[in-house]
């Protein structure tokens, strides 16, 4: 460290020297202060501070944080599923699902809509109608009504008759 | 030829690796290098972050901080580029990041609570004691903003030059001494203000 003597005779200066003079002589201090005010702020500046409980505690504190990071880090990196294998992955889903898209647009049937089976409708045929007819063979039974207001029923059996009449 | 000798005896002192080398070792896995990296660098970092937040706690916390992120990135770093500067850029960015918020918080809290000397202490002889001195600090720098704080301490306390610190924070030259010049004048004006017994120190001399 330089003399008194020779920082107060450099006291503007902030070379190096000077500012380790300032900052560890006492008698010097308010002599500094008072011939360049820059130096009042200066006075503190320079040494290196421990933080509280020490550098060795410091240490082991972050050490402590760093491996639980690291452990936490790969844990969760056994679980997560590499960016790039996912990537790969969702490529290749997108692939084979387009290639199946297109595949069934050119291979399969074209679908048709189920067709509507429709009833066949039969032409309406009038039934023979037989007003008068003239015959050897017909037989005809009578059915005894049982009142003024019963049906009188009439039943003709004879080969020559339409079927459907 | 005694002298001579001598150098060629090999010394059973081992050398300390460099801060590249080590950087080196702890990119292949050797979580014992971060171990000496961390123990070799916790008074620096921790000093510029406790001049920064003013508080030992903080600043402890805050340095925790800064070598966790600095585990984290370290595969970031440029070799060709010296360590100090990287680390010294990773403290300032995560202290400005704090005192930032810590500065809203505090303005929402107390915007006017501000400790102002008496003239009657004023009056009074001062003693200058460094100790003093730094709680003046503490009190008059809060006028500053984080960035011109983190300037003015890397300037007047770590004693970088402004070249050292424009690259550490990125920006230009001129931008640091511009903050410089103005954390200086609102320092001044604050401590004319609020500590006239020092201020009074240099102003009757002149």
């Amino acid at each position: 460290m330089i003399s008194c003597q020779s920082f107060r005779a450099n006291v503007k200066s902030r070379e190096p020297e000077v500012l380790e003079h300032l900052r560890k002589c006492d008698a010097c201090l308010e002599f500094a202060v008072a011939s360049n005010p820059d130096h009042f702020f200066r006075a503190i500046g320079g040494e290196e501070l421990e933080p509280p409980g020490g550098v060795e505690a410091f240490t082991a504190g972050v050490m402590s944080q760093v491996r639980l990071r690291h452990a936490e880090g790969s844990v969760a990196r056994r679980f997560l599923i590499p960016p790039r294998r996912l990537a790969a992955a969702a490529a290749v889903i997108v692939a084979i699902a387009g290639g199946t898209l297109i595949w069934q647009r050119h291979e399969q049937p074209v679908l048709v809509a189920p067709a509507v089976v429709a009833k066949v409708v039969r032409p309406l045929v009038t039934k023979p109608v037989v007003e008068t007819y003239q015959s050897q063979n017909a037989t005809i039974v009578e059915m005894p009504s049982q009142g003024n207001n019963d049906a009188n029923v009439v039943m003709i059996f004879d080969d020559s008759l339409p079927a459907d009449l | 030829m005694a002298a001579e000798l001598r150098l060629m005896i090999p010394t059973n002192e081992s050398v300390e690796p460099d801060d590249r080398q080590l950087v080196r070792t702890i990119r292949s896995g050797d979580s014992d290098a971060f171990e000496q990296l961390v123990r070799r660098k916790t008074t620096k970092v921790y000093s510029l972050c406790y001049r920064i937040i003013g508080n030992a706690e903080d600043a402890k916390d805050i340095s925790q901080l800064v070598f966790i992120k600095l585990w984290e990135n370290l595969e970031k770093y440029d070799p060709t580029y010296a360590f100090d500067t990287w680390l010294y850029r990773m403290v300032t960015n995560v202290a400005i990041d704090f005192m930032r918020n810590k500065q809203s918080r505090d303005n929402a809290v107390n915007s006017n609570l501000r400790l102002v000397k008496t003239s009657a202490d004023a009056e009074q002889g001062v003693v200058v004691q460094r100790k003093e001195i730094e709680n003046v600090f503490n009190e008059v720098s809060s006028v500053l903003s984080p960035k011109q704080k983190t300037i003015f301490v890397m300037s007047e306390m770590d004693d970088l030059r402004s070249s050292e610190i424009a690259k550490i924070l990125g920006c230009r030259e001129s931008t640091v001494r511009n903050h410089l010049f103005n954390a200086r004048k609102l320092m001044q004006q604050q401590l004319k203000r609020r500590f006239p017994e020092y201020s009074r120190l240099w102003e009757e001399r002149q």
